[in-house]
């Protein structure tokens, strides 16, 4: 951090947050708030004589409420830059009669109550978000005790116990006695690897994620490991029991730094304990534990529990992917454009990820991929001219009305229009990913795609109904999952009906109702429309839209009395080949429902409507 | 929070109670299908049933 303060060509802005972002790859244009931190920053020397008179005393975050700090402070030792700043919330300001001791007594005179907020304007080529992490609150898991028990801490409350820069200058001792622990046990997965409220629709998401996150931390189980070791090398006599469901020793060096771990005498119990009952007269700690390797349920009598909590995304995160037209996974962490292709890009281009913000993991490898992210930032902004996929919109000039509609569906905001002011649609090429879902947003077809184009995919619908359509299943399947699903059931040699008729499309929210009509105006006595599931759409949330296009198409259908049952819409993934096929057995067997005086009256009721 | 509505799935033809919300896939309990429709004209069923 401190080499990042120092270079001359890092322009640090600490203590500001980004208020909006515009353009695109190679030409974003930031606006940053630099808050007020009423502390000339370029002259505070950190002296700390303005700590010393302060009067107001608070909890330390950074010390997680282990310790105080005051109104005026340095956020945390090795903060940069290494300024003091006022926490507006609490000080009682420059009222003569009521404070304002900081003032007086700084030398260089470098406290400004008057500072006001800035707004910083910034030209960029590339982005990189490492937006970080919160920890899981244990307070849910009420079995725990963690709300009532003084000596269940959590891990981070641990970490700051033992740090020699921490409250107790690292000397361990536990909160209810300030006594050093003898017997300390470790829970693991707290909060993590756990599901709860599953399979409930009505249970919201705060229900379903208050007792934990589905998925692995991936630094608990060694950040235990590390701390017992730790532990046995400053308090060799102390006795440590380690609960877990299975200790995830994955990296380079992590299995033997576990196995030296057992060697040293800690103790790793296979079970997590059902409760945590606090003896009122010593403060002590009693567990009960099913030990699956014994196969008996045990008692542990214990001096200190430390909860080993889980990493949840953090709070802003739903923020910054609106900033930046970013897709977030179900757990919250933002989406990167390829597992393993691209796992540092970001559906928009020009936007890089590092570090926690797109999913747990450790030093190791954020600083990986915090470098690959830098690299990849680097060869946009070494470049003079960027390439972009020909598969873009383009806008009729002489058709567009100018209603804005394109605009609103574009999960990239790469189409600058105003309903307002009837603005002709103009498409930023460099943003525009070719997803199609404004063309087929479009009432007046004034948006033509590059590729995939309106007459190209109605060509393919044409042919495939030309002969024996009532035959026919016509199945339209997004490029990047239900295309690749299909063929997967191919490959994997499934068994489901031959009358398939795919129809390739880049996004299923390419999908113009119009496709859909015309196939049931030809024939076709089943319409299938496929895409990626909510969370792998290759364009953000372009198959949001084709739901809501099915749902506009199921009522039209009923309002002309065509049974709503013949167009099906299926989110289907690249490996689920098995999915594919069950879908068409289901799609084939509705089809054989379907009457040849049905299809007649549909043919002749959209004929009708022309 | 979305609304509770009442969804019809138009594979199986099962109906069922759950959330509305734009955010989250639909699937069929039943079934599995994603072809699930919401029904418009009728009101989702009291989330707990008065007891008899
Ligand atoms: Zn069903």
């Amino acid at each position: 951090m401190m080499d990042a303060g120092r270079h001359p060509r890092i322009k640090l802005l600490a203590y500001s947050e980004i208020v909006s972002v515009s353009g695109y790859v190679g030409n974003f244009s930031v606006r940053v708030r630099k808050k007020a931190r009423y502390v000339d920053e370029s002259a505070c020397t950190a002296c700390g004589d303005c700590a010393k008179v302060c009067p107001i005393v608070v909890p330390n975050e950074f010390e997680v409420g282990l310790g105080s700090r005051k109104a005026i402070y340095i956020p945390f030792p090795q903060a940069v830059p290494s300024a003091y700043v006022i926490d507006h919330a609490n000080c009682l300001g420059d009222v003569p009669i009521a404070c304002g001791k900081c003032r007086d007594i700084c030398e260089i005179k470098c406290i400004d109550f008057d500072q006001q907020d800035q707004i910083i304007n910034l030209d960029v080529g590339a982005i990189i978000v490492a937006t970080g992490l919160d920890v899981y609150d244990p307070s849910a898991l009420d079995e725990y005790g963690y709300t009532r028990h003084e000596n269940v801490v959590t891990s981070l409350e641990f970490e700051r116990l033992i740090d020699a820069g921490g409250p107790t200058g690292g000397h361990l001792i536990r909160p209810s006695d300030r006594k050093p622990p003898k017997r300390i046990g470790f829970i693991q997965c707290v909060g993590s690897r756990t599901l709860s409220g599953n399979g409930d629709p009505s249970a919201s998401s705060g229900q379903r994620l208050s007792r934990g996150r589905p998925y692995c931390s991936n630094i608990c189980c060694m950040n235990t490991v590390k701390d017992s070791l730790l532990l046995k090398d400053h308090y060799p006599d102390t006795d440590i029991s380690v609960f877990y469901m299975d200790i995830r020793a994955f990296g380079k060096g992590f299995e033997d730094l576990y196995r030296r771990s057992k060697e040293a005498g800690v103790k790793y119990i296979r079970g997590l304990p059902g409760e945590v009952v606090e003896d009122p007269v010593s403060g002590n700690l009693l567990l009960t534990v099913d030990n699956t390797t014994q196969g008996r349920v045990e008692q542990h009598e214990l001096d200190m529990v430390v909860l080993s909590i889980g990493l949840v995304p953090s709070e802003d995160q739903a923020h910054i992917k609106k900033l930046l037209t970013l897709s977030q996974t179900d757990e919250g962490f933002l989406l990167e454009s390829h597992p393993k292709l691209k796992p540092v890009d970001t559906p928009t281009r020009g936007v890089y990820l590092a570090g926690c913000a797109e999913g747990p993991k450790d030093i190791k490898d954020s600083v990986t991929q915090a470098s690959a992210a830098a690299a990849r930032a680097q060869i946009v902004l070494n470049s003079d001219k960027l390439k972009v996929e020909a598969i873009t919109a383009c806008v009729d000039r002489e058709v567009c009305t100018g209603c804005g509609l394109c605009a609103k569906v574009c999960p990239y905001s790469a189409i600058l229009a105003d309903s307002k002011t009837k603005m002709i649609a103009q498409v930023l090429e460099a943003k525009c990913a070719g997803c199609g879902a404004c063309s087929a947003e479009c009432r007046f077809d004034a948006i033509t795609m590059r590729h995939f184009s309106d007459a190209a995919l109605t060509a393919q619908i044409d042919a495939a109904l030309a002969e024996n359509p009532e035959n026919k299943i016509v199945t339209f399947a997004c490029n990047w999952c239900s295309y690749a699903g299909a063929d997967y059931a191919g490959v994997s040699r499934m068994q489901y009906p031959p009358n398939a008729r795919i129809i390739r499309t880049m996004c299923s929210g390419r999908i113009d109702e119009d496709f859909i009509l015309r196939a049931f105006q030809l024939g076709a006595p089943v319409v299938l429309v496929s895409g990626c599931h909510y969370a792998d759409c290759h364009y953000i949330n372009a198959n949001r839209w084709t739901q809501k296009r099915v749902d506009r198409l199921w009522d039209r259908l009923e309002r002309k009395g065509i049974r709503p049952e013949r167009l099906q819409l299926e989110w289907i993934s690249a490996a689920e080949g098995a999915k594919f096929a069950t879908v068409m057995r289901e799609a084939e067997r509705i089809r054989q429902g379907v009457t040849p005086e049905e299809i007649e009256l549909t043919r002749r009721v959209l004929a009708e409507e022309g | 929070m979305g609304e509770n509505v009442t969804f019809k799935c138009l594979r199986c033809g099962h109906e069922f109670c759950g959330v509305y919300d734009t955010d989250v896939e639909r699937m069929c309990p039943k079934c599995r299908s994603n072809s699930v429709r919401r029904v418009k004209d009728k009101p989702a069923p009291p989330a707990h049933p008065p007891k008899k």
